[in-house]
């Protein structure tokens, strides 16, 4: 007997590299396909998607790529010592799996995937150096696993507390520290012109965002939330010109859709603001859920999205000290990541997005394993509970399967909102 | 000179096999199971045995195997398939080298089966509760993309996107999902390596069950398809050992197991 075999089996990054592809492709074909009255200029997005994650495509050849684990780590100065931040923050299950090799099984997905991307080492971008934030437990343990696998990792000290003067002084000398230490390793100084050029073009980037999300505002939106997430997570690894000139782009398309009224939703679809455990590209396992279930997000407070472009940096005096201290605020004080001991910033967050985009609920997913989402539960729950405004409380990871469970509540928590939504309507009739 | 047979009445087909004293395959044959597995059990029988210019008189020893195996009350012996699998699986790849790991997808379930050195059964794993990840799902979904079963192997090879993953496990609910990518106007070829790799991926979670050991043979009907098997390899990262006639192994195994069977008795 004989077998007939006339291929040739892939090598284990090959395997890995089509998993990866078959996760991304499954969600930008439904981006593009399940939802009514697609914007067009969306499809430079599902385009820089599928070649960084089909193709493996290089984006920053001749340049150095700076990693960075966290949000935390200022863009502006890897910019301005002319190298390219890329965020490596993982989405994909295969990653994941990856990970759960090496880390407790009952570790965040997130840190998983990301510990897994480096131990598979498929990168289209591979990052010549890497900077960790000592933000939560597993994050700071992670850089110290990816160390092992042969990647320079150097740790950014992160305090956790916010509201104290130490905290601020201690975070700033840690900014500093980070931008000597890039300096030492690119061999470039970092000056006052180069700094103030990125916080500016970061800026402008932040102001595109902003007017994004005006058009969120509306009654009748032009932009659903996955694609929105599509924008934002873009922002981790694009060349950022490109970046800018496609967002300008889906700007004008808004703008054309909103004069000649394409809508993307029914007027009784209810509107979201998502908290929680960030999406990442391809996980975008529950946004997907609500707004195949006919409802909207119009709003998030997420790491991935709203937290990366809300505050801008405020600068006083624009010499090089002045800027360094200005954004190392911003980088602190205004995030609302749960690491930190009180966080009731996040939680005004939440009920003035609520307010200003005018939601009806607000769906909170915390990845099984992100023990401080987890643990700021129930703070956030009755803090809703006493506003009146309806919350669901999910808790997800990356696995493929638990589809089934998960729309049900979904479902059912938006068919709830979409009755109180008529009735209301029909008192004020 | 006496005759074996190795009846194996699954719930899609049924496999016959003769085997001689010296253990060797002579003749088998397949035909559907039907609604009536009984009779046509006989009458394929009665087929075989003709072909080879048999009688029932030379046949010594009939062991019946497969889920349909009780009703074919005219066997010496009845033996569950995971067992004749496994000594069919060594018959057949006895040229080939040691085989360690059976895997096996039939038409309603598949297994794993994890072996020792002496080729005796340690631990396997079954997926029998529905239909997912077996020759059904396979069937399943040729229909969908009206196109033939035997025709999924060449389409596989011929995708060039990126393979299309089915989420859902479920055979009647991965038809939707098939539909809807058809409406979407994505290639059969994209599709079926989809389904492969789906299938694929659920039988290595089977196969990790029972431990991956080098050395693994694959049978069942799907076996024919080389797409499937490339999906396989490729998510094992192995070569697997395809049979002349996976089909058949099982009802080989029964009558192998017939012979050992009629030397003790008669000895």
């Amino acid at each position: 007997m004989s077998s007939q075999q006339p291929h040739v089996i892939e090598t284990q990054k090959e395997k890995q590299n089509r998993h990866k592809a078959m996760e991304a492709i499954k969600v930008i074909n439904t981006l593009k396909e399940e939802f009514k009255n697609p914007i067009e200029s969306m499809n430079y997005f599902y385009t820089l998607f599928e070649d960084v994650y089909c193709h493996q495509k290089s984006l920053h050849d001749n340049k150095v790529k700076v990693g960075t684990m966290c949000i935390q780590i200022p863009s502006e100065i890897i910019y301005a010592l002319d190298a390219v931040p890329i965020r490596l923050c993982n989405g994909f299950y295969t990653d994941d799996e990856i990970g759960s090799d090496l880390l407790p099984q009952k570790a965040c997905p997130l840190v998983k995937a990301t510990v897994g991307h480096f131990a598979s080492g498929n990168f289209s971008d591979k990052p010549n150096i890497l900077f960790s934030p000592t933000t939560c437990d597993q994050k700071t343990k992670a850089g110290a696993t990816i160390e092992r696998f042969g990647y320079k990792v150097i740790d950014v000290g992160y305090p956790r507390t916010k509201e104290s003067e130490v905290s601020r002084d201690y975070w700033r000398q840690s900014v500093k520290q980070f931008a000597v230490e890039l300096s030492k390793f690119q061999g470039k100084k970092l000056t006052r012109s180069n700094l103030q050029a990125t916080i500016k073009k970061i800026g402008y980037a932040q102001s595109l965002y902003h007017k994004l999300c005006q058009y969120r505002k509306e009654n009748e939106v032009t932009i659903n939330g996955n694609d929105m997430f599509m924008v934002t997570g873009a922002f981790f690894f694009d060349r950022i010109d490109n970046w800018i000139v496609a967002v300008e782009k889906l700007l004008e398309e808004c703008k054309i859709r909103k004069e000649t009224n394409i809508l993307i939703n029914a007027k009784v679809s209810p509107r979201i603001v998502y908290t929680g455990s960030p999406p990442i590209f391809p996980n975008y396992k529950i946004p997907m859920l609500i707004e195949q279930s006919d409802a909207i997000i119009v709003a998030d407070e997420t790491c991935s999205s709203n937290r990366m472009f809300n505050d801008m940096i405020a600068v006083d005096e624009w010499n090089l000290y002045g800027m360094l201290d200005s954004m190392s605020d911003k980088y602190l004080k205004a995030c609302t990541c749960p690491i930190f001991t009180k966080n009731d910033d996040r939680i005004r967050r939440v009920i003035e997005l609520v307010k200003s985009y005018n939601a009806d609920g607000v769906v909170y997913q915390a990845f099984a394993g992100c023990t401080v989402y987890e643990l700021e539960q129930r703070s956030v729950l009755e803090a809703m509970e006493k506003e009146g405004i309806p919350i669901l409380y999910l808790e997800s990871d990356y696995s493929p399967s638990q589809g089934g469970q998960l729309s049900t509540r979904v479902e059912a928590f938006i068919e709830s909102l979409k009755i109180k939504k008529r009735k209301s309507k029909q008192e004020k009739v | 000179m006496k005759y074996f047979a190795g009846i194996d009445i699954g719930s899609t087909a049924i496999k016959i096999s003769i085997a001689n004293h010296d253990k060797e395959l002579i003749g088998h044959k397949i035909s559907a199971s039907g609604s009536m597995f009984y009779k046509y059990a006989h009458e394929t029988l009665d087929a075989l045995l003709s072909e080879l210019n048999l009688t029932r008189d030379n046949l010594v020893y009939i062991v019946a195997t497969g889920y349909g195996r009780k009703i074919f009350k005219e066997a010496n012996e009845n033996i569950s398939e995971i067992t004749a699998n496994a000594v069919g699986a060594r018959a057949a790849a006895k040229d080939h080298g040691e085989i360690k790991t059976i895997i096996n997808i039939g038409g309603q379930d598949s297994k794993a089966i994890s072996l020792d050195e002496e080729g005796n059964v340690t631990n396997f794993a079954m997926n029998d509760r529905c239909a997912a990840g077996t020759g059904k799902f396979l069937d399943a979904c040729a229909m969908n993309l009206e196109i033939r079963v035997e025709e999924l192997g060449e389409k596989h090879f011929a995708s060039t996107g990126t393979p299309l993953l089915i989420n859902s496990t479920c055979a009647v609910f991965a038809e939707s999902e098939i539909i809807g990518l058809l409406g979407n106007e994505h290639s059969v070829e994209d599709i079926v390596c989809g389904v492969h790799y789906s299938i694929a991926k659920r039988i290595v979670k089977l196969v990790k069950r029972v431990g991956v050991k080098e050395g693994i043979y694959f049978d069942g009907g799907p076996a024919l398809n080389i797409g499937l098997v490339n999906a396989i390899e490729n998510e094992l990262s192995c070569k697997i050992f395809i049979p002349e006639f996976p089909q058949i192994t099982t009802s080989y195994g029964a009558a192998i197991i017939g012979i050992d069977s009629y030397n003790y008795e008669n000895t």
